[in-house]
C-alpha cells in the first residue's frame, strides 16, 4: 500500500499517510501539511491522489491552498513545486473547460486555467511544463496555431520533451497534417519507449487517417497488447473490422464494440457504432437505447451529432418523419461545418421533402451538394425539387449533370427520363433507353414501368414495332403470349350473339376451367393495355379486344378497357354495343368524363340530339367546366343544331351559332393552343361569311396540326367559297388521299361541287361516279350526277360553235341523265331515298325534252357534218380533177413541145423534103391546113375546164341557202319549246325570244334551266358559306353532309388514352 | 404459301379499275382476265404477260362489276347506269342486255353450273336471278324488310351490294350496306336467315370451294368474318387491314384467302392459321378487286390478279 511520509517539523519523525486512506475532509491533511510545513511536492502528491479517487473538491482545496499567496511567500524559493501546483490547477481547469458544454462556464474555466498558467509563467517563464500546459489549454480552446507556438517553444528548448511532442502531434492531427502528426508521435515514442499505450493509439489514428489501414491495425493491436482494456483502441479496431464490409469482419467488429461497451459503457463512439450496426440489422429498440446512452455521456459535438443522426435515421426508417426531422435537426445543430458530417443534412432534406417542405429540403440538399458537388443522387433529388417548385429547366439541368457525373447510374437516367417526358420526348426516350441498357448490363431486372414508358414513347412517335417489342418485354410471359400466337382456341359463337362478342367472357372462364394460368399482376395491366392499344393501331383488333376483355375479366374496374372496347365497337359502327359498353363503364364511375363524352358522341351518332346535349352537359358538370373536351362537344352540338333543321329559322340559327362561338372561345381562353376549338371558331366565322378571318384561323391550325383532316376540309371550303377552285381542289384531293384512304364519299362530293362551280362538267361527273361507287346507297350522289350531266348538256348546247361529236356526247349524257332520273323516279315510291317524286319527274321531263332538242341538234350536226364531208369530198374531187387537168396540161404541153419538136423536125424534114421536093418538084400546100386543126382541139379543152369551175360555184351557193333553211327550222322549234319550258317550270324564261336575238338561237331555245339563274349570280351575291348546288333541297342535303364532316373535329380525347405509369 | 409479283400493267385503263374476274379457259384459248373500269370499258387480258386482247365499249358511266360464265364462252359486265351486258367472250357480240328497273346492278355471279346469273340489286334490297338460256328473270330474292321502318332512317339499310353462290349452287349469300349478310335457299327461292356481326357495308363475299358451309365476308369495318352460313355461327374474324376491305377471294384449293383494301394493300391469309402471311404493297391506291384464277385446262401454278384505283393491274404467282 502506497503511503507518503510527511516529515514532522524540527524532529526526525514523520507522519505516515496511507494514500488510500486519505481523510474525507481535506482540511485535516491540509492542517498537517501547513503545520509541519511539508514540502510542496507532498501537497501535490496528495492532491493528485484525491483526484485519482475522484475526490475533486479535496483535490482543488489542497491545490488552491497550495497556491495561495501565503504559500508563495513562505515557499518563495521553492519554484518548481509551486509551478507544478499551478500547472496542475491549470490543467484541471483546461479539462473542465474542454468538457463543459455551456459556453459561459466553459469560458470561465478557460479563464481560470489561463490565470494559473500565467501565474506559473511569472514564477519561471522558461519552465517547459507550463508551456506544455498552456499548449494543451490552447488546444482545448481550439486555438491550434497558438498551441503550436507554445509546444514549439518547449521543443526548441528540449527536442525530446515527450508531452510537448505529444501536444505537437495533437496539433498536427487537428490541422489534418497526419503524416507530420505521425512524425511527432514517433519521436515521442523514440524519446520515451515505454510511454503509455495512448501514444500508439495516436500513431494508429494517424495511419488510419492516412489510409494505411494495415499499419493502423498493427498500432491498435499493440495498444491492446499493452492495455487490453483500452476502449479507444478496441473501438478503432472494431471500426477497422467493420470497414472490411465483409460479414466476418463486421461480426468481429461488432464483437469488439461489444467488449469496448462492456469495459466502458460510456464510450459514445462505441455506442454510436453499435447503434449504427443495429440500425442496419433493424433492431431499432437497441438503436434508441444506445444512442441515448451515447448522448448522455458525451458532449463531443461530432459524436453527439452522429448519435442524433442514428436516432433520426431510426425514426426515419420507421416512417416517423416528424421525430426523425427533429433529430436530424439536432444532429445538424451539433455540426459546425457541413463538411464534417453531411449525412444528417441529406436525411433532413429527405424528411422535409416527405413533409412537403421543398424549400427547406432544397437548402439542405444544396449543402450536401456543396460538399459533394458530384453526388448524382443528390443532384437527382435537387433536380426533382426544382421540378416540384416549377423550375423545370433547372431541374432538367441538374438531372443531366447527374447522368454526366455518373454515366452508369441507371436511376439518374430513369429520373431524367421521367422529368423530360412532358417536355422533350426524344431526350426522355434517350434517357430511358440508356437506363435500360445500364440495368441490363448490370444484370438487373429492368422495371416494368421503364419498359412501359419506352413503349409509350415509341408508340407516340409512331415506331410501332419498337413499341411492341418494349411492351412485350414489359408484360413478359403469360396467357397473353398464347393469345398473340393464336394458340388459344376462341371457339365459335352464334352469329346472332356476335354483336355481343366484345362483352363475352366465356373464353376466360373456360380457360380457367381448363386449369390454364390466367394470372395478371397489377403492374402488368398498364403495359398490357398499352400493348392492346398498339395492336389496335396495327389493325390486329382481334387480339386487342381479347386483351381488353382479359383486363376487364381480371380487373373489372378498369374503365379505360371498357372505353377502348366501346371505341372499337364504334369504329365498326356497332353503336348499340358501344353504348352498352360505355354504360358499363359508367356503372363503375358515373362521373367519368371520358365515358360521358363518349356516350354523348354516340348519342349524336344515333341522332339522339336532346339526349346527347344532356350527356355533354353532365360531362361539363362532372369536370367542373374544366374539361375543354366537353365544352368543345357542346360547341359542336350547337353548331350542328344551328344547321340541321330542314326548315331553318334564322333566329334559332343565330342563337345556336352564337352559343357555339361562345363555347369555342371559352375553351380557347382556357387553353389557347386548343386546335379543335380554334377550328370550331373558324367554322363559325366562316358560317357568318367572314372568310378572310376564318381562312387565317384555318391556315394557322393547319400549320400547327398537319394531322387534322377537318381543318384541311374547312380550308378547302373557304377557298371554294372565295372562288379559288384550283386551290380548293388540291386541298380536297390531298385530304382525301392523306387521311381517308380515299374512302370518304363526302370529300368526293365537295370535290365534285368544286368542279361543278369551275364548270368542269366531265370531271364533276367522274368524281360523282367515284362517290357513288364508294357510297352506293347515297342517292343524293346519283341525283347530283344526273344534274351534272344535265348541266353539261345545257352548257354544251349553249356554245355557239360545237362539233357534231360534242352534240353526240350531249345526247349520250342526256340519255344517261334521263336514265338516272327515271330510275330514281321509279324507285321513289319505294322510299329508299328522300327525294320528292315530282321534282325528279320534272328533271326527267326536262332532260327528255332536252334530249329531243339535242337529237335534233344532233341530226342537224350530223347532217351538217355529212354535208361538210360531202363538201370536203367534192373539194377533194375538184382538187383531184385539177390535178388531173394539170397533169393533162403538162402532158399536153409536153406533147405540144414534142409535137413542136416533131413539127420542127417535120418542118425541117419537110423543108428538107420540100427543099428536096422543090428541088424535086416545086408545088405543095397541105402541111399548113393540118396545123390549124390541132389548135382547134386545144381551144376545146380549155372551154371544158372553165365550165366545170363554174358549176362548182353554183353548188356552193346552193349549200348556203339550204343551211339557212335549217336555221329557220330550228328557230321555229325553239319557239315552241320555249313555251313548253315556261309551263313546266312555272317561271318565265330569263332569256328573250329567238326572234329578238337571232344571233343566239340556242339561248332562245330556252335551254337555260331554272337553276341556271342561281348559278349565274355573281359571287358577291352568293356570299353564303355553301353555294347552291342546283336546287334548294340539294343545298340542304349538302349542308348536312358538310356538318357531318365538321362533326369529325370532335376528336375524342377518350379515344386513345395511352397510359404512363 | 406465298405470292410473288409476276407482272404489273400501269395505266391498264384510262381511269380507276373497279372490277376483275377470270374467264375460264376454252379448248381454243387460255383463261383470260376481265377488267372493268370507270373509263366505261371492259378489257380482256391474256396472261401471264397481261397482253391486252380486246377493249369492249358500250357501257355508260363506270363499269362496276364483271362476271364470267363457267364455260368461259360468255361473260357479263354491268355499269352504274344499271345495264347488264352479256357478250360472247371471243367475238364481243352481244348476247343480251339485261335491265330490271328500278333495281340497280352491283355485283354479279354465275352459278357453278352456269344456268343462272345472280345480280345484286342495290336499293331494291333484292337479288335478281336471270335464266342464262332465255335471259329472263327467274325470280327475285328479296330481303324481308324490317316490320316498322323508322321514319328517321334515311336510305335503305338493306341495300344489296354483293352476292355469292355456294359451291353446290343451293345457296346464295348477299351482303348489304348495313353489314348484314342474308342467306337464301335458291331452289325454294326463300330467305333463310341473316348473319350478323358487321355493321358496315359488306362489299364482297365468297364461299369456300371445299367446305360448302364456310362463307367469308369483307366489310368496310376492316374485318373479314368467317361464318358457318348454315349454322349462323361466326367462326372467326381476320383483322389486319387498316381500312375498308373491298374485295375477298379464296384460292381454288380453299387454303388461302386474298383480300384487297382501301389501305392500298393486297393481303394473303393462311386459313389454317387464321392469320395474314403476306402483304403486297405494290398498288398506290384502293384495291377494288382481287381474283384467283379458277383451275382447269392443263394450267400449272395458281394466279391471283388485283386491280386498283391507280389504273393498274397486278398479276401474282400463288404457291
Amino acid at each position: 500500500m502506497a503511503c507518503v511520509y510527511i516529515p514532522v517539523q524540527n524532529s526526525e519523525e514523520e507522519v505516515r499517510v496511507a494514500l488510500d486512506q486519505l481523510p474525507r475532509d481535506a482540511s485535516d491533511i491540509l492542517d498537517i501539511l501547513k503545520a509541519e510545513q511539508a514540502p510542496l511536492d507532498l501537497w501535490l502528491i496528495i492532491a493528485r491522489e484525491y483526484f485519482k479517487q475522484g475526490k475533486i473538491d479535496q483535490f482543488r482545496q489542497i491545490l488552491e491552498e497550495g497556491s495561495s499567496p501565503e504559500i508563495d511567500e513562505y515557499y518563495a524559493d521553492v519554484r518548481y513545486e509551486r509551478i507544478a501546483i499551478l500547472n496542475a490547477l491549470g490543467a484541471y481547469y483546461s479539462y473542465l473547460g474542454k468538457i463543459e458544454s455551456k459556453p459561459r462556464e466553459k469560458e470561465e474555466h478557460f479563464i481560470l486555467a489561463t490565470q494559473y498558467y500565467n501565474k506559473a509563467s511569472r514564477i519561471d517563464m522558461h519552465e517547459p511544463s507550463t508551456w506544455v500546459g498552456k499548449g494543451q489549454l490552447l488546444l482545448a480552446k481550439g486555438e491550434v496555431e497558438q498551441a503550436f507556438a507554445a509546444f514549439k517553444i518547449v521543443l526548441d528548448g528540449d527536442r525530446d520533451n515527450v508531452p510537448a511532442l505529444l501536444g505537437q502531434a495533437c496539433v498536427e492531427f487537428n490541422r489534418g497534417r497526419y503524416s507530420d502528426s505521425l512524425g511527432f508521435y514517433k519521436r515521442a515514442l523514440q524519446a520515451h519507449p515505454s510511454c503509455p499505450a495512448v501514444v500508439r493509439l495516436g500513431i494508429g489514428l494517424c495511419h488510419y487517417k492516412l489510409g494505411q489501414f494495415e499499419r493502423a491495425r498493427q498500432a491498435f493491436q499493440r495498444v491492446l497488447q499493452l492495455d487490453p482494456e483500452n476502449v479507444e483502441a478496441l473501438v478503432a479496431m472494431a471500426i477497422l473490422d467493420m470497414q472490411t464490409n465483409k460479414a466476418a469482419g463486421i461480426r468481429k467488429g461488432v464483437e469488439k464494440m461489444h467488449r469496448a461497451f462492456e469495459i466502458y459503457p460510456y464510450c459514445a463512439m462505441a455506442s454510436n457504432y453499435l447503434a449504427n450496426h443495429f440500425f442496419f440489422t433493424g433492431q431499432h429498440f437497441l438503436v434508441e437505447q444506445l444512442t441515448e446512452t451515447a448522448l448522455a455521456v458525451t458532449n463531443h459535438g461530432p459524436t453527439r451529432s452522429h448519435s442524433f443522426y442514428n436516432l433520426a435515421r431510426s425514426y426515419h426508417s420507421k416512417g416517423d418523419y416528424e421525430k426523425a426531422g427533429l433529430y436530424y435537426m439536432a444532429s445538424v445543430k451539433e455540426i459546425n461545418k457541413p463538411h464534417a458530417f453531411i449525412f444528417p443534412y441529406y436525411g433532413l432534406g429527405q424528411v422535409q421533402m416527405k413533409l412537403g417542405d421543398y424549400r427547406s429540403a432544397l437548402l439542405n440538399f444544396e449543402k450536401v451538394l456543396e460538399v459533394y458537388p458530384d453526388n448524382s443522387e443528390t443532384l437527382t433529388v435537387v433536380g426533382h425539387i426544382y421540378v416540384q417548385l416549377g423550375q423545370v429547366e433547372k431541374g432538367q439541368d441538374l438531372l443531366r449533370k447527374a447522368t454526366k457525373v455518373d454515366s452508369r447510374d441507371a436511376q439518374a437516367y430513369l429520373d431524367l427520363g421521367d422529368l423530360l417526358i412532358s417536355t422533350d420526348i426524344n431526350a426522355a426516350l434517350d434517357a430511358f433507353k440508356t437506363a435500360r441498357t445500364l440495368l441490363k448490363k448490370d444484370g438487373q431486372e429492368v422495371p416494368i414501368e421503364l419498359l412501359n414508358n419506352i413503349g409509350v414513347i415509341y408508340f407516340e412517335q409512331g415506331e410501332l414495332e419498337l413499341a411492341e417489342e418494349s411492351f412485350k418485354e414489359a408484360v413478359g410471359d403469360g396467357i397473353w403470349s398464347s393469345f398473340i400466337n393464336g394458340k388459344v382456341n376462341y371457339g365459335t359463337v352464334d352469329a346472332s350473339a356476335a354483336p355481343r362478342l366484345y362483352k363475352d367472357m366465356q373464353i376466360f372462364t373456360r380457360l380457367e376451367k381448363d386449369g390454364i394460368n390466367l394470372d395478371l399482376p397489377w403492374n402488368k395491366v398498364s403495359p398490357l393495355f398499352n400493348l392492346a392499344r398498339l395492336l389496335e393501331e396495327s389493325h390486329k383488333s382481334n387480339i386487342a379486344s381479347l386483351f381488353y376483355q382479359f383486363i376487364i375479366f381480371k380487373y373489372p374496374d378498369y374503365i379505360d378497357a371498357y372505353l377502348r372496347l366501346a371505341a372499337m365497337a364504334k369504329a365498326r359502327n356497332n353503336i348499340q354495343l358501344s353504348i352498352e359498353l360505355v354504360n358499363d363503364a359508367l356503372m363503375i364511375n358515373e362521373k367519368y368524363p371520358n365515358a360521358l363524352s363518349m356516350l354523348g358522341e354516340l348519342e349524336l351518332k344515333n341522332d339522339d340530339w336532346v339526349k346527347a346535349k344532356e350527356t355533354l352537359r353532365a360531362v361539363s358538370e362532372a369536370a367542373q367546366g374544366k374539361d375543354s373536351y366537353s365544352s368543345l362537344s357542346l360547341g359542336n352540338w350547337n353548331y350542328f343544331a344551328a344547321l340541321r333543321n330542314e326548315k331553318r329559322a334564322p333566329k334559332l340559327e343565330a342563337t345556336h351559332l352564337e352559343k357555339a362561338k361562345e363555347l369555342y372561345t371559352r375553351v380557347l381562353a382556357q387553353n389557347n393552343s386548343n386546335l379543335y376549338a380554334a377550328n370550331g371558331a373558324g367554322v363559325v366565322l366562316a358560317e357568318k361569311g367572314q372568310f378572310d378571318v376564318s381562312k387565317d384561323v384555318f391556315t394557322q391550325v393547319q400549320e400547327a396540326a398537319i394531322q387534322m383532316p377537318d381543318v384541311w376540309i374547312n380550308l378547302a371550303h373557304v377557298y371554294f367559297a372565295q372562288g379559288n377552285f384550283p386551290l380548293a381542289m388540291k386541298m380536297y384531293e390531298n385530304c382525301l388521299r392523306k387521311f381517308y384512304h380515299g374512302t370518304d364519299a363526302y370529300i368526293l362530293l365537295y370535290l365534285a361541287r368544286n368542279y361543278y362551280e369551275a364548270e368542269q362538267w366531265q370531271e364533276c361527273k367522274k368524281t360523282l361516279l367515284r362517290a357513288i361507287h364508294l357510297s352506293p346507297a347515297n342517292y343524293i350522289l346519283r341525283f347530283d350526277a344526273g344534274v351534272a350531266m344535265q348541266k353539261f348538256s345545257t352548257s354544251t348546247l349553249q356554245k355557239p360553235k360545237k362539233t357534231a361529236d360534242e352534240v353526240r356526247s350531249v345526247v349520250e349524257e342526256l340519255e344517261n341523265a334521263v336514265r338516272v332520273f327515271t330510275q330514281m323516279y321509279g324507285a321513289a315510291n319505294l322510299h329508299y331515298h328522300g327525294f320528292d317524286e315530282k321534282k325528279i319527274e320534272t328533271h326527267v321531263e326536262y332532260c327528255t325534252h332536252l334530249l329531243g332538242v339535242a337529237k335534233v341538234h344532233c341530226d342537224a350536226a350530223t347532217r351538217e357534218e355529212e354535208q361538210t364531208r360531202q363538201r370536203q369530198e367534192l373539194a377533194r374531187q375538184v382538187a383531184l380533177a385539177e390535178d388531173a387537168r394539170r397533169v393533162a396540161e403538162e402532158q399536153r404541153k409536153k406533147q405540144l413541145e414534142k409535137r413542136k419538136l416533131e413539127d420542127e423536125q417535120k418542118r425541117v424534114q419537110q423543108q428538107e423534103e420540100h427543099f428536096r421536093r422543090v428541088k424535086e418538084q416545086w408545088k405543095s400546100s397541105t402541111s399548113a391546113s393540118k396545123r390549124r386543126e390541132r389548135s382547134d382541139i386545144d381551144d376545146d379543152e380549155g372551154g371544158h375546164s372553165e365550165r366545170r369551175r363554174r358549176r362548182g360555184g353554183k353548188r356552193r351557193r346552193k349549200d348556203r341557202s339550204s343551211r339557212s333553211r335549217y336555221d329557220m327550222e330550228e328557230e321555229e322549234e325553239a319557239g315552241i319549246m320555249d313555251g313548253q319550258e315556261e309551263l313546266e317550270d312555272e317561271e318565265p324564261a330569263r332569256v328573250s325570244d329567238g326572234e329578238e336575238n337571232p344571233q343566239d338561237p340556242l339561248a332562245a331555245a330556252g335551254l337555260e334551266d331554272s337553276d341556271a339563274e342561281d348559278e349565274n349570280e355573281p359571287p358577291s351575291n352568293a356570299g353564303r358559306w355553301k353555294r347552291t348546288w342546283s336546287e334548294s333541297d340539294d343545298e340542304d342535303t349538302l349542308r348536312q353532309q358538310h356538318s357531318d364532316k365538321d362533326r369529325n373535329n370532335q376528336k375524342t380525347n377518350g379515344d386513345d388514352p395511352v397510359e404512363n405509369m | 404459301m406465298k405470292l410473288s409479283n409476276l407482272k404489273t400493267v400501269e395505266s391498264a385503263h384510262d381511269d380507276s379499275i373497279w372490277a376483275a374476274a377470270w374467264v375460264p379457259p376454252t379448248d381454243s384459248r387460255p383463261p383470260l382476265l376481265l377488267t372493268g373500269s370507270l373509263d366505261e370499258t371492259v378489257r380482256l387480258w391474256r396472261p401471264d404477260d397481261l397482253h391486252l386482247d380486246r377493249t369492249n365499249t358500250g357501257h355508260c358511266l363506270g363499269v362496276v362489276s364483271v362476271a364470267a360464265h363457267p364455260s368461259g364462252a360468255i361473260a357479263a359486265s354491268a355499269s352504274l347506269d344499271s345495264f347488264v351486258r352479256v357478250f360472247y367472250v371471243d367475238t364481243n357480240s352481244t348476247v343480251a342486255t339485261l335491265e330490271a328497273p328500278p333495281s340497280e346492278v352491283w355485283q354479279m355471279q354465275f352459278d357453278p353450273k352456269g344456268t343462272t346469273l345472280a345480280v345484286a340489286g342495290g336499293g331494291s334490297a333484292s337479288v335478281k336471278l336471270w335464266d342464262t338460256a332465255t335471259w329472263q328473270v327467274i325470280t327475285t330474292l328479296s330481303i324481308p324488310r324490317p316490320e316498322t321502318p323508322k321514319p328517321s332512317d334515311k336510305g335503305n339499310k338493306k341495300f344489296v351490294l354483293s352476292v355469292a353462290w355456294s359451291p353446290d349452287g343451293r345457296r346464295i349469300a348477299c351482303g348489304s350496306m348495313d353489314g348484314t349478310v342474308s342467306i337464301f335457299d335458291v331452289a325454294r327461292a326463300k330467305f333463310l336467315h341473316h348473319l350478323e356481326g358487321h355493321f358496315m357495308p359488306v362489299r364482297s363475299l365468297v364461299y369456300s370451294p371445299v367446305e360448302p358451309r364456310l362463307l367469308f365476308t369483307a366489310s368496310d369495318d376492316a374485318h373479314v368474318h368467317m361464318y358457318d352460313a348454315e349454322g349462323k355461327a361466326l367462326i372467326g374474324a381476320l383483322t389486319g387491314h387498316g381500312s375498308w376491305v373491298l374485295s375477298v377471294d379464296i384460292s381454288p384449293d380453299g387454303a388461302a384467302l386474298a383480300t384487297g383494301s382501301s389501305d392500298r394493300t393486297v393481303m394473303l391469309w393462311d386459313l389454317s392459321m387464321r392469320a395474314s402471311v403476306q402483304t403486297m404493297k405494290n398498288h398506290s391506291d384502293q384495291v377494288w378487286a382481287v381474283a384467283f384464277r379458277p383451275p382447269g385446262g392443263n394450267l400449272r401454278g395458281g394466279r391471283l390478279a388485283s386491280v386498283s384505283d391507280d389504273k393498274s393491274i397486278s398479276l401474282y404467282d400463288y404457291s
